[in-house]
């Protein structure tokens, strides 16, 4: 598609001030309305507010394909949506009815068998540094092409979508791949361990800075998959992460490495983990419910993840781009919005915390009330203890729209990550004996295979929050005590979620512009 | 055979990008340190780049020594095994990567076409790709990498106009040709440089009013325009209703959509009743749903549809509520469907991407191609082969006249070097002219149904770039 542009266009740095009031004010919007259609739209009240709400609920597409959005723009998708928010209805009228002890066996484990920690993982944690120092390697002598250079097609494609996915379904691998670790346990072996670690009261808190950063640097940066400044990126990450385990132990990646955070959680989800020695199986999430927050930084790295994970969808929507002014069929590029990106997301992430708050305190005003609906002999239960104990029942949540959003970009670029690793060096070498090979993307253009994908999306979004709903149950038993206390308990955490399925669907279909 | 350089026969300039610590010096260096650095490099890889060059032109062509009796190739005595470098600005990612897609993969398949005749002065092309993300800063720092930091001959590719408009001015000061295939107007619309051109896509202007007479002879006096609202649209307003009204056509409503409808049917009531003809070129994801909507609005009796093929490039045709699209017409760039009277050059283009005979790729019939816009990157490798032939090439210190060879073009014959048709090149406006289609969707596949004169295409020159110093 040609678009000439306009000439206000062409300007497109625009001052951080300015950006951020456009993002916070609709009346800003409403002073730069240029056409008609932006005028219509700016001017309904709430706009903003509702598509902040709905912005936290979305999940999305990283791949714009403008056959596969038309296509999904025909699918019945009221009928889907109505559907997924019936099942996620039903499953709260299920926990409602279910007697306390089903709901504490639901989430039970079966011991499988005795399994101690391998001294494997050192070296295998070594191999992955190896072969992540190749990468890197390649990312600065190989293709200056990003769907070429193996180094971004992996980090983005292979690790950040396919491997954090695994990671969900099958347990904990980044402990066996991690590339720090192996080369700490050296470190320990030659007499260089440190003898410090960061104070306790650090908690999660450097994770959540450097997450944060991350996903800014994924969402607003023009390039992130150049490989050259990926390269540099990931190098110096690993350096700094590095360091970090140095001077302050491995207890650094539990604290300050966001992914190990990050992939630490999703691997909770799976229905086999190690617990003690021994490994044991059970319906997904167990390991969850088992390993509930314990401090408010590790409860809000959950609520962050999942935030981050719904802007990312958000912020490529029509809807999202003409709240910042932005006209969806004409996008001036991410440099023209980093700082809309950057605010909005920060919104986000504020705005999510705030309502998971919300309801809590007021799930708990029900629930410690005294009154005939509770039962007053059993304590109160404090409003902490609350937010870190429930906020992992949003962690299949955050997994499931990792799935969604990326399921269109990964389908596509997993095609050039094959290629990539057919000639890593650039030089035509054929590895993999690929012969003759083109990637495509015509799975996007037929209304059978663009059902599948969607409704597989929105089938992954659905059981989601159904774990999710499950999950929230079993713990607001073990809280309150008594099922009634729980169940009044979650009234507002369920509407929030039966709210979050119904938008997160809704946006699932709805047309994206960037 | 690996997507990228396998396919587009290019030199490894190994010992450039060898080490990490090659990197770290290219990033700290001055522009100048660079450019000796990179010099130096460029010699002693001279012996690994010969051999792949060899490997790449095939050994049994003979093609150094053939080069000099190919049609085109001239001025080869002085031939140098150093590859021509061209950076090639490519949409990975972002809202152009669709297009970028089919982009690259038509460079890949003329670079190897180019380079299996000998290249350029007996020199092969070796195309380094960067992203340009569709933003038009990236664009920018894009242009600059290949000027200051890949040492590339020239600059090469982009489609979306506000990346051309974001590079271009960044070309002109670093003083690198920047040959766009945009289609935009902005080459010739004066707005750009010297060091800006597009001799291989016409512009949508030409394209727009070309269509003027066609419709007002065979479809109808009287038009009713359903655009969206911006620029985009806004040209095709005015440029149409000007042309049309110019053959004694009247329009009778111009109807503006806001770029977030996605659901059209309270447009169209606003369409007069006397309307004989309606011109549409909605854009985006709710192309389908616009259509369906049409079709439900209109059923059997309608008037004549006439659109242009922007709405759905790399769309399959079969997709649902595309049936009423029957008997309509549409601009095309380049035929997507291979016609009756297919030329011997659609042939062997069609074939070098890996296109099939429904514009779809040879690998998966239902990964619909670009076909209407794509062929510019073949038809401007090959001018800037041309020109470089022309000006006898050597190096950077011969851009100016490589820009002055390409202004000095007029006709370029229909050919393997110009699949899509003939062409005149106006070195003046930097902007090529050449001859529109218009298909008819008939039994769901695009077939010809008129070629507009390359005459209709033109109009008056807007800007004289040649008189413009370097």
């Amino acid at each position: 598609m040609i678009v000439p542009v306009e000439q206000d266009a062409i300007a497109v740095p625009r001052t951080a001030w300015w950006g951020v009031v456009r993002v916070l004010t609709i009346l800003a919007l409403q002073n730069r309305a240029d056409f008609e259609w932006q005028r219509q739209i700016k001017s309904k009240s709430l706009y903003f507010v509702l598509t902040m709400v709905a912005g936290l609920l979305l999940p999305g597409h990283a791949v714009a394909h403008v056959s596969q959005q038309g296509l999904v723009l025909l699918l019945p998708t009221r009928f889907y949506i109505g559907s997924g928010v019936l099942v996620v209805l039903l499953t709260l009228a299920l926990v409602a009815l279910l007697p306390n002890e089903y709901s504490k066996r639901l989430f039970g484990s079966l011991r499988l068998w005795v399994c101690e920690d391998s001294q494997l993982r050192s070296v295998t944690s070594v191999l992955s540094t190896g072969f992540l120092f190749f990468l890197i390697y390649l990312g600065f002598t190989a293709s200056y092409d990003p769907l070429e250079n193996p180094l971004p097609v992996f980090i983005w494609t292979v690790w950040w979508v396919g491997f954090v996915v695994l990671q969900g379904l099958f347990g904990n691998l980044w402990v066996w791949l991690n590339p720090w670790s192996g080369v700490a346990s050296i470190a320990s072996r030659a007499g260089l361990a440190s003898k410090h670690s960061l104070p306790e009261s650090v908690q999660q808190w450097p994770a959540i800075i450097i997450f944060l950063a991350f996903i800014s640097f994924s969402l607003a940066d023009s390039a992130p998959e150049a490989p050259q400044r990926l390269a540099v990126i990931v190098t110096g990450y690993w350096c700094f992460t590095m360091l970090g385990v140095l001077l302050f132990g491995v207890k650094w990646l539990q604290q300050a490495e966001c992914f190990t955070v990050l992939l630490n959680r999703f691997a909770q989800i799976a229905p086999v983990a190690k617990y003690r020695d021994e490994l044991r199986f059970g319906l997904p999430g167990w390991n969850l419910v088992r390993c509930k927050a314990t401090t408010v930084s590790a409860a809000v790295f959950i609520l962050v993840l999942l935030a981050c994970g719904s802007f990312d969808g958000l912020n490529e929507t029509f809807l999202w781009l003409a709240t910042i002014g932005v006209n969806p069929l004409d996008f001036p590029g991410r440099s023209a919005i980093v700082f809309e990106t950057v605010a909005g997301l920060l919104i986000a992430n504020v705005a999510l915390v705030t309502a998971y708050s919300l309801c809590i305190y007021t799930g708990l005003l029900l629930a410690n009330r005294d009154g005939y609906l509770v039962d007053s002999s059993v304590p109160a239960v404090a409003f902490k203890q609350a937010f870190c104990a429930l906020a992992v029942a949003v962690v299949p949540i955050a997994f499931v729209y990792h799935f969604a959003h990326f399921l269109t970009s990964f389908m596509v670029n997993i095609q050039y990550a094959v290629a990539a690793a057919s000639d890593p060096f650039d030089n035509g070498a054929d590895l993999l004996g690929l012969g003759s090979y083109y990637v495509t993307t015509g799975f996007f253009n037929t209304p059978q295979s663009v059902k599948i994908i969607w409704l597989s999306q929105a089938g992954a979004v659905v059981v989601g929050h159904v774990l999710s709903v499950l999950i929230a149950h079993a713990i607001a038993v073990e809280l309150f005590g008594s099922a009634r206390r729980a169940i009044v308990s979650q009234v507002p955490l369920a509407v929030f979620m039966v709210v979050y399925t119904f938008i997160g669907l809704w946006l699932l279909a709805a047309p994206k512009g960037a | 055979m690996a997507v990228g350089r396998a396919q587009r026969g290019v030199i490894e300039d190994s010992f450039l990008r060898a080490s990490l610590l090659d990197f770290a010096w290219l990033s700290a260096s001055t522009a100048g340190r660079n450019q000796t650095l990179m010099t130096d490099k460029i010699i002693t890889s001279s012996n690994i780049s010969r051999r792949t060059a060899l490997k790449t032109l095939g050994a049994g062509a003979g093609a150094l020594a053939l080069a000099g009796t190919m049609p085109g190739m001239i001025g080869c005595a002085n031939a140098s095994d150093e590859p021509i470098k061209i950076g090639f600005q490519v949409h990975r990612t972002g809202i152009g990567a669709a297009y970028g897609r089919w982009y690259d993969r038509t460079t890949e398949a003329v670079v190897k076409r180019i380079n299996s005749e000998g290249g350029i002065n007996g020199r092969p092309i070796e195309i380094i790709a960067e992203d340009d993300g569709t933003d038009p800063k990236r664009g920018a720092e894009v242009v600059e990498k290949f000027a200051n930091k890949h040492n590339c001959d020239i600059a090469f590719g982009t489609l979306f106009s506000h990346v051309v408009y974001g590079s271009a001015p960044r070309a002109g000061e670093l003083a690198i040709p920047y040959f766009v295939v945009s289609e935009g107007h902005h080459v010739a619309s004066g707005k750009l440089n010297r060091y800006t051109l597009q001799p291989g896509i016409t512009d949508v202007k030409s394209q727009v009013e070309a269509m003027a007479p066609f419709i007002a002879e065979n479809l109808g006096k009287k038009v009713t325009m359903i655009f969206p609202d911006f620029a985009f649209g806004h040209d095709h307003r005015d440029y149409f209703s000007a042309a049309f009204e110019a053959q004694g056509g009247q329009i009778l409503e111009k109807i503006a959509i806001p770029p977030t409808e996605t659901s059209f049917s309270k447009y169209f009531p606003k369409i007069p009743r006397d309307t004989e003809v309606i011109y549409h070129v909605m854009v985006g994801p709710a192309v389908l749903t616009f259509v369906k909507e049409l079709g439900e609005f209109f059923g059997p009796s309608r008037p004549e549809i006439f659109g242009f093929i922007d709405s759905l490039e790399a769309v399959d045709l079969a997709s649902p509520g595309l049936e009423f699209l029957e008997g309509t017409y549409f601009w095309e760039g380049n035929p997507r469907y291979a016609q009756a009277e297919q030329s011997e050059f659609d042939k062997v283009y069609r074939e070098a991407v890996g296109v099939d005979e429904n514009g779809a790729s040879v690998s998966d019939a239902k990964d619909v191609s670009t076909y209407a816009h794509m062929f510019g990157c073949w038809e401007t490798l090959y001018v800037v082969k041309a020109g470089m032939e022309a000006a006898n090439y050597q190096g950077p210190k011969d851009r100016q006249k490589l820009i002055e060879a390409v202004e000095a073009m007029t006709d370029m014959p229909h050919s393997f070097e110009h699949p899509q048709g003939a062409k005149v090149f106006n070195g003046k406006t930097h902007q090529t002219f050449g001859h529109q289609y218009i298909s008819k969707v008939t039994e769901g596949k695009l077939m010809l149904a008129h070629t507009t004169s390359i005459e209709d295409t033109l109009y008056e020159d807007e800007v004289d770039y040649t008189k413009m110093s370097f």
